[in-house]
């Protein structure tokens, strides 16, 4: 080796690592930017269309509701196996009492508080009951939530629900027709980000915030400098529970019934939106704005592939594929940070 | 830098394995399930393709991963809607929470017909088994083989389910009106315990027993267990239905007398078939029997 390259390696950072700041902020977006120019070249005429583009966000929605409920989960480093069942618990608690000529003001609210209710029963089994870990108390909550939303329903579908109950989950705000193409804003779309906004202020800016990162850094740290870690962690996973109970509320209006099989499955996809959004499972790490980006990756992926009829089964390969793939990232990202 | 390419490159590898023609105008197949791995499907995949072939029309056949994923199937169709599809064979993975996806088809002018199961929204056409003649299919063949006056059992699926209640229904027709007494007529809720201990009463009140037709092949086999069980095997006429594996396996040994076959090809085929006629103008009727057939030591090999 040269001398001046010598010189180089001792004081001056190499590129990729003085990069690293960039694209633990940014990285996502251009992951977003790239896939959206991928999938426009591939379906030119379509993929832009912004028909195409509210049905992403229709299509993502639910996941993205549990995906930020399971985020806060996760930068405690803890985990929420229940909230697909708990989505069916609220979903069909919603479904069935409406079906019963329950009002519909309070129908509307069933499935939120359902949702907080078994967030409620996590956290104070995963604290007061002092469960060994929190993957073993939600375990427990995926079989009795799932249970319960078949028992109250007799496993049978429910359908058709006021339209005010409906609002959230399959509304339209029509912003008019220019070259003859109507133009509708889901509500959800608007909702999501409403939801996210006040994520991202309740991370960042408030004592909560500070206090659930400070938890999932090291927990010991945290009790001795005075967090009720116990409290904290309880009002964590009846908030995760909550947003179960809204991505419940969603799904029924958009498909203007309950059926007891709903959301099975999706409390991966929430992990895996978690972890591609950057969301360290050791807990403390993690942005608002990744885990947005790693739900609109997920349903980017699912969105490209239909449109390029592409068998469910490569959106599963590739949906798994991209998870180690990010995790590897950070692996690396890790090294060079401490090499440097 | 690594982290995009590596991205890229994973999603161009996907991309790149699509047959990705410029949106052309497609007929959208969208079964409950995929193909591989149940042969329902696979023959209604089988009978979507062959009849697009011969009618010179193009079809994308989709399915959700598991037939629980009831919004990946809503997806699905949301997303071949904004491609402009021309047409649309469904069966629902869950008639309610597909009726809105249904009903934006319809909105764009997209004809819609419904294959295996009957969706819910007014005035789209169902094809698939018309269950009571599949029924009394059954129950004629039953009338053939026993004489007449003598004592039959019906097991009954669920019957505030329309399946079994059809099934129900056209099987109790049948068997009246060739002049069997039907002695009896109990749910087993589709289960073959319960078909077992279902048997195994009607057994004990009614020793004369001649026939059963269970309204679906778990609770025949259910039924099979309680005659073996009684010591009674080879004086008792059984009839299933749906023909699956293991019925299939049980004409062939000489126990169950006969079952009953619905016809998938025919779904997909008489699917794409109907839309087909729909997009030219054409109208169709409400309901379309796909048709019904009878499985016997003959030709259950085909079904195991």
């Amino acid at each position: 080796m040269t001398e001046s390259s010598n010189h180089e390696m001792n004081n001056e950072v190499p590129w990729h690592v003085r990069m690293i700041p960039f694209f633990d902020r940014y990285g996502i977006l251009i992951v977003i930017v790239v896939m959206c120019l991928v999938l426009w070249a591939m379906q030119p005429e379509v993929f832009l269309s912004w028909r195409n583009i509210s049905n992403i966000f229709k299509q993502t929605a639910a996941n993205g509701m549990l995906s930020i409920g399971m985020f806060l989960v996760i930068l405690t480093a803890g985990i929420d196996l229940s909230v697909g069942s708990v989505l069916a618990l609220g979903m069909m608690t919603l479904a069935v009492s409406n079906a019963s000529g329950v009002p519909w003001p309070i129908v509307l609210c069933l499935s939120p508080v359902m949702g907080m209710l078994a967030g409620f029963v996590n956290g104070v089994g995963i604290t007061k009951l002092r469960m060994p870990h929190p993957f073993i108390m939600t375990l427990g909550m995926l079989f009795m939530a799932r249970g319960l939303a078949n028992l109250i329903s007799g496993g049978v579908p429910y359908s058709g629900l006021p339209d005010p109950v409906r609002f959230l989950g399959s509304a339209q705000i029509y912003l008019g027709e220019f070259d003859g193409t109507r133009y509708n804003l889901p509500i959800v779309f608007l909702f999501t980000i409403f939801v996210y906004l006040v994520f991202w202020i309740l991370l960042e800016h408030t004592v909560f915030g500070r206090r659930v990162y400070a938890i999932g850094g090291n927990p010991e740290a945290a009790r001795v400098s005075g967090i009720n870690v116990d409290r904290t962690l309880i009002i964590v996973y009846t908030i995760c529970g909550f947003m179960a109970g809204v991505a419940g509320l969603i799904m029924a209006g958009r498909t203007n019934s309950g059926f007891p099989n709903a959301g099975q499955g999706m409390e991966l996809e929430a992990i895996a939106a978690v972890i591609i959004g950057g969301a360290s499972f050791f807990g403390g790490r993690g942005q608002v704005l990744g885990i947005f980006g790693g739900v609109l990756i997920m349903g980017l992926i699912r969105n490209g592939l239909n449109l390029n009829d592409v068998s469910t089964f490569w959106q599963q390969i590739l949906i798994g594929g991209i998870i180690v793939l990010a995790v590897f990232i950070d692996v690396l990202r890790r090294d060079w940070g401490t090499r440097s | 830098m690594k982290r995009i390419i590596g991205l890229i490159a994973v999603i161009a590898t996907g991309l790149l394995m699509t047959v990705s023609s410029v949106s052309a105008q497609k007929i959208v197949v969208s079964m409950k399930g995929p193909g591989a791995g149940n042969p329902f499907w696979a023959a209604v995949q089988r009978g979507a393709e062959e009849k697009a072939a011969e009618l010179g029309v193009e079809v994308v056949v989709l399915a959700p991963p598991t037939e629980s994923d009831v919004p990946a199937q809503i997806a699905q169709i949301e997303d071949q809607l904004v491609k402009g599809a021309a047409g649309i064979v469904l069966a629902p993975t869950d008639p309610n929470a597909l009726a809105p996806v249904v009903d934006e088809a319809i909105a764009d002018g997209v004809p819609v017909v419904f294959v295996d199961t009957k969706g819910a929204n007014e005035g789209v056409t169902y094809i698939g088994t018309d269950n009571e003649t599949g029924a009394s299919l059954a129950a004629t063949h039953i009338c053939e083989n026993v004489s007449a006056g003598s004592d039959v059992a019906i097991l009954q699926g669920i019957i505030t389910q329309s399946t079994g209640k059809a099934r129900a229904d056209g099987s109790n027709a049948g068997l009246t009106a060739c002049g069997l007494n039907i002695v009896a007529e109990q749910t087993a809720e589709w289960d073959r315990a319960k078909g077992l201990a279902v048997m195994e009463n009607i057994l004990t009140g009614n020793p004369n027993l001649k026939a059963v037709f269970a309204s679906n092949d778990n609770m025949a086999l259910g039924a099979m267990e309680a005659i073996k069980n009684a010591g009674m095997l080879g004086d008792i006429f059984v009839v299933g239905f749906d023909a699956n594996p293991d019925a299939a396996e049980s004409v062939l040994a000489g126990e169950m007398a006969a079952t009953v076959a619905q016809n998938p090809y025919n779904m997909g085929a008489i699917g794409v078939e109907s839309v087909v006629s729909l997009i030219n103008g054409g109208s169709l009727d409400p309901v379309i029997d796909t048709g019904t057939v009878l499985v016997t030591a003959e030709n259950a090999a085909d079904y195991q």
